[in-house]
């Protein structure tokens, strides 16, 4: 591995030669697929180096107590994550403070849409038949990839595990709060061809116990309404440059309200949500006459969503019962030409179409087209990199709704990054520029859309520093990223002057310069295995609306920390594993009325403790974590505590 | 005007200065629990959190509404945690009671209060009640518990007591959501049996926010529905529509998002009227006349001046959020706002349109309540008919609208549209 990507830093031109070479070789060999994947990795780390990115894969992604990808995603710098409490709560992410709207959502580079709103509920998405999860601020800069990865401010990479053996293996989990999880995984490996199904299902009463305690009240109580069931079931099937994935997930929810004074629990939220979401994907990449790369990608999503309030227990609100409909099919062809060693040239183009369908007065179906292309760049030169990106994006909307369509949208973006490396350092500098476009409910939802909004502008500046160390029994790595962030035009409802309803507008502009590092840091023997790995963001992003408003003017953005940081620690000996992480979350402030509304800082204590037992053919596993484990009552969003201590106790059976 | 207080105050021969103070509930936002109370006196905020300074808790998520029943005693609806808290006038919990969830706007006759409720049940002393459009529930203010209750229609909100009558605005407001229409009637209700009377149909949709109420007269607005249908706002006689008559309101081309009562019987109006098809947006102020308007069927009477420099002030406002005239003094009020995740501001102007001051509060100030000034007692003015145009004499009324036949007990009533002291 060490030698490999020498050999990428020195020349990763040649590598892509190779790549090409290996895969022709390949197709002679039964073990193609372990060959071509490990091009991909090599073939990535080069350009990672110039991209800004962070990863966890393979065993230490499993080594954390997580149930969900924002709970791996909250161990890297620059991640804040909104989570509304619980198994069920709405969890989003968003980087570098340029909101949830901006981060991309990749399966196997391919993006999960909410033509919606934009935003991806990561609690939907399990990490189990994940082999990695990595985060690029800006572009990932592979040289043959689809418009739609450049059309994101920062990218999350889930890459699925490719099986390389047949296996079978069984979970059963208890977990606190009266909590069941059952979970089935089949992969197998077959002439080239692997896959795997994978199945969940859990169930959790979720009523766990908050307390809120100040000078003005000393809140007691349990969540109530804060169940949830759900399944899930996906399927994955590859060989050599063809990849594919089928997903479904069913579930239905609680959704609690915030905790706000009450007299007794007599009226309590009823709210109920139902998600039904289905995709199946399909890629599939060729090299042919050594200078060519082309990719292909097709989807399709349909995603269902039902609100209801609408229950005879609900005598005092609203009694809503609403259906929301979303289709949507994409294709995208990417074509990479490499002249030379030292030089890749790419075009691509993405379409999608989308339809919204809801049961909302005044509200109409709405259908969007949204293509997107890009022309691409990358020279490799002795330690040189450099790679610039002009990506022109086109959206269309049709609607029924008698508001009308929004006129149609077009803009170029650039995005530009250079990096030189040395020795195992490499010194980067990047740009991008980059919007998103208004969402379907920001344009068109019943009495707050508004059809007339601009995209939100985002402009990015990154300049860092990364090292690596290998050598046979040790692995370090550090990076540190210091950035500036300007967004424009930000979207956001607010409530119209002099009338009492909502509308979305463009209003808002954010100012944001941080700091991002990380170390990592590996040893191991024979029977020893240690890994530490840090994350830390310091931030400092503040409001610029409003110059003549001085309550607000170069205040901070609410719910965005100063500071955060995280660490994990693994120790591993033979089949016993330990994992304990620490995260830090500085203050927040939630609103600029009142320097007593701030969200306190928190630290959470995570452990994991597991071990496994080879026995003939099969194995046998228990895992034991505590999660919280100081019982730190804190919250995300005010008033929607996170459930404190608590534990999980799974096992495992294996073949 | 200030000759009127002039007059008045030297009248009363009470050592006063005439203080200003206001107690102004913050909704804060939906779903935080932080909704607040600032409270004002004599051109400076005392507290923006008034309520937890005396009560060591806090107040609860979004209050709606707030009045003074009589001088030891001020009710609040806090809509989004259910309770109506009885207060003293010094900020002091007295009682609360969650029998009225999801209630909204209150009127009093002195002995007890009203509530209007987006709710289905009530818990009264005849247990549960189920309703299946909105109700208006009559409070014992001796045992803070439902002794009646009136179903009206759907959502309704403003509530204004009249003659033993109560006038209740409906708005239908969840049609968005349910499967209803708005509505377009005024509820009229004996507040004695808290039997229905009668409802009058103003063809107006959505008779929605906090009616003013000077007299006889009620303002009403109507936002429409965004979308087919304009904003608008009903004038409103409850002595024309107590007498029967089905022509006792004037619909104005105006909206009324904010209005109150001026000390001179008109109101004040600021508000705007918005369409998302076409996403404009129509700003307007006015002065109404509310006599002038109903004898002229709308033609007269509709002012687009205000006192003073409140216009400019106004239209520098991030967001106008409520108005306000202390009946006692006469001093304007505004809120503002702001940006909704900050601090809103209370703007004071002079009974003449005099810019005082701008002071922080906290987010979204909108309700407001003025108390006596120091010396002079509670008197339940809301508001006092017009002396502009006096004609025949109208006889004596108390505060409450009701008609004196002689004047026994001490306190402050309307002797043709003015106001008397009797000691």
């Amino acid at each position: 591995m060490y030698k490999t990507r020498q050999h990428v830093i020195r020349c990763a031109a040649m590598l892509l030669l190779a790549a090409q070479v290996m895969t022709a070789s390949a197709q002679l060999s039964l073990d193609s697929i372990q060959v071509l994947d490990e091009v991909t990795i090599t073939s990535k780390q080069s350009s990672r180096t110039m991209a800004t990115s962070q990863t966890l894969q393979g065993e230490e992604l499993q080594a954390l107590s997580n149930t969900s990808v924002a709970d791996a995603l909250k161990y890297f710098a620059g991640v804040q994550i909104k989570d509304y409490g619980g198994l069920g709560g709405l969890k989003t992410v968003n980087v570098r403070s340029l909101g949830a709207q901006h981060v991309g959502i990749y399966v196997d580079g391919i993006r999960i849409t909410n033509a919606q709103n934009g935003t991806v509920d990561l609690g939907k998405f399990s990490l189990s038949t994940m082999e990695s999860v990595s985060l690029y601020n800006a572009n990932k800069l592979d040289h043959c990839q689809s418009a739609s990865e450049y059309a994101s401010g920062a990218t999350v990479y889930l890459r699925t595990r490719r099986p390389t053996k047949d296996s079978l293996s069984v979970q059963l989990r208890r977990a606190s709060f009266t909590t069941y999880m059952a979970k089935a995984n089949v992969q197998f490996e077959r002439k080239g061809w692997s896959g795997f199904i994978d199945g969940e299902w859990t169930d959790s009463r979720g009523d766990y116990p908050f307390r809120y305690h100040s000078e003005y009240e000393d809140t007691v109580g349990r969540r109530a309404n804060s169940d949830i069931r759900y399944g899930r079931i996906e399927g994955a099937l590859f060989k050599g440059g063809f990849s594919s994935h089928i997903y479904y997930y069913d579930s239905e929810r609680g959704c609690p309200g915030g905790i706000v004074r009450r007299l007794s629990d007599k009226y309590v939220n009823v709210g109920r949500e139902w998600d039904r979401d289905f995709f199946v994907q399909a890629s599939y990449q060729a090299h042919f006459k050594e200078h060519h790369h082309v990719k292909v990608n097709a989807k399709y999503t349909n995603e269902y969503l039902r609100y209801c309030t609408d229950y005879p227990e609900n005598q005092n609100t609203a009694r809503v019962d609403n259906h929301y409909y979303q289709q949507d099919g994409y294709g995208a062809l990417c074509y990479a030409f490499t002249p030379w060693q030292w030089l890749s040239l790419s075009a691509s183009y993405d379409v999608r179409y989308s339809k919204l369908a809801a049961d909302l007065k005044k509200f109409d179906d709405v259908f969007r087209l949204d293509q997107k292309q890009v022309m691409a760049a990358q020279v490799n030169w002795q330690g040189l990199q450099a790679a610039a990106s002009l990506l022109h994006q086109h959206y269309r909307d049709v609607t029924f709704a008698h508001v009308g369509a929004a006129d149609p949208l077009e803009r170029w973006t650039p995005a530009v990054s250079t990096a030189y490396t040395w020795e195992g350092l490499t010194l980067r500098a990047w740009y991008k520029k980059i919007f998103r476009a208004p969402t379907l409910n920001d344009l068109y939802y019943t009495q707050v859309g508004n059809r007339n909004l601009k995209p939100e502008y985002t402009k990015q500046l990154n300049m860092g520093v990364e090292y690596h160390f290998d050598s046979p029994h040790w692995n370090a790595s550090v990076q540190a990223d210091a950035y500036q962030n300007k967004i424009e035009n930000r979207i956001v409802c607010l409530p119209l002057k002099g009338t009492y309803t909502w509308s979305m507008m463009n209003y808002g502009y954010t100012f944001c310069r941080g700091l991002n590092a990380t170390a990592q840091g590996r040893y191991h023997t024979d029977d020893w295995q240690f890994s530490l790995l840090g994350s830390l963001t310091w931030q400092r992003d503040v409001n610029r609306t409003d110059p003549e408003d001085e309550d607000t003017y170069d205040k901070p953005i609410c719910y965005s920390p100063t500071l955060s940081s995280g660490v994990t620690a693994i120790v591993g000996w033979r089949s016993l594993q330990f994992t304990t992480s620490y995260l830090y979350v500085g203050e927040r402030m939630w609103s600029y009325a009142d320097p007593e509304d701030v969200l306190k800082p928190y630290h959470n204590i995570d452990m994991k403790l597991t071990y496994t037992l080879p026995m003939d053919k099969t194995q046998w596993g228990v895992c034991l974590e505590v999660c919280d484990l100081l019982d730190i009552q804190y919250e995300h969003i005010p008033r929607y505590p996170m459930p404190g201590r608590n534990y999980k106790l799974t096992l495992s059976f294996g073949i | 005007m200030k000759k009127l207080i002039l007059s008045l105050l030297c009248s009363i021969a009470v050592n006063i200065q005439a203080q200003e103070r206001i107690i102004l509930l913050n909704e804060g936002n939906w779903q935080s629990d932080n909704g607040k109370i600032s409270y004002f006196e004599d051109g400076e905020i005392v507290s923006n959190q008034w309520f937890r300074d005396a009560n060591k808790r806090k107040l609860g998520d979004t209050p709606n509404d707030i009045i003074q029943i009589n001088e030891d005693l001020i009710a609040i609806t806090i809509n989004w945690s259910n309770i109506i808290q009885f207060i003293s006038p010094d900020g002091k919990r007295v009682a609360e009671t969650e029998d009225v969830p999801n209630n909204r706007k209150l009127a009093t006759d002195g002995r007890y209060v009203y509530v209007s409720s987006y709710g289905h049940e009530c818990g009264t002393i005849n247990g549960y009640e189920m309703f299946t459009k909105g109700y208006v529930a009559k409070i014992d203010i001796h045992t803070f518990e439902v002794v009646a209750t009136c179903e009206v229609g759907y959502e309704p909100e403003g509530i204004a007591y009249y003659k033993g009558h109560l006038f209740v605005a409906n708005t239908g407001g969840y049609a968005f959501q349910e499967d209803h229409e708005y509505e377009t009637t005024v509820s009229i209700i004996d507040a004695e049996t808290m039997q229905l009377v009668r409802d009058v149909d103003t063809g107006q949709i959505n008779l929605y926010g906090k009616l003013s109420q000077s007299g006889q007269y009620l303002c009403i607005n109507s936002p429409g529905d965004y979308y087919d249908i304009p904003a608008a706002t009903v004038i409103f006689d409850c002595e024309a529509a107590l007498a029967g008559s089905d022509d006792c309101f004037v619909v104005l081309e105006y909206a009324s998002t904010y209005s109150c009562t001026m000390l001179d019987g008109n109101f004040l109006a600021i508000g705007a009227r918005f369409s998302y098809y076409t996403s404009e947006y129509k700003f307007n102020y006015v002065v109404i006349d509310p006599r002038e308007v109903l004898a002229t069927e709308g033609a007269g009477g509709v002012e687009e001046s205000l006192p003073g420099t409140m216009l400019d002030d106004l239209m520098e406002l991030g967001m106008p959020y409520g108005v306000y005239v202390n009946p006692y003094t006469g001093y304007i009020y505004a809120t503002d706002a702001g940006s909704f995740a900050a601090a809103g501001a209370l703007i004071q102007w002079s009974p003449e349109g005099v810019f005082l001051g701008r002071h922080k509060v906290y987010i979204n100030p909108a309700h407001f309540l003025a108390l006596p000034p120091d010396g002079m007692e509670f008197t339940g003015i809301e508001s006092a008919t017009n002396d502009a145009k006096p004609t025949t004499s109208y006889g004596i009324y108390d505060m409450r609208g009701v008609r004196m036949d002689g004047l026994s007990t001490r306190g402050i009533y309307i002797d043709n549209g003015k106001k008397i002291y009797k000691h």
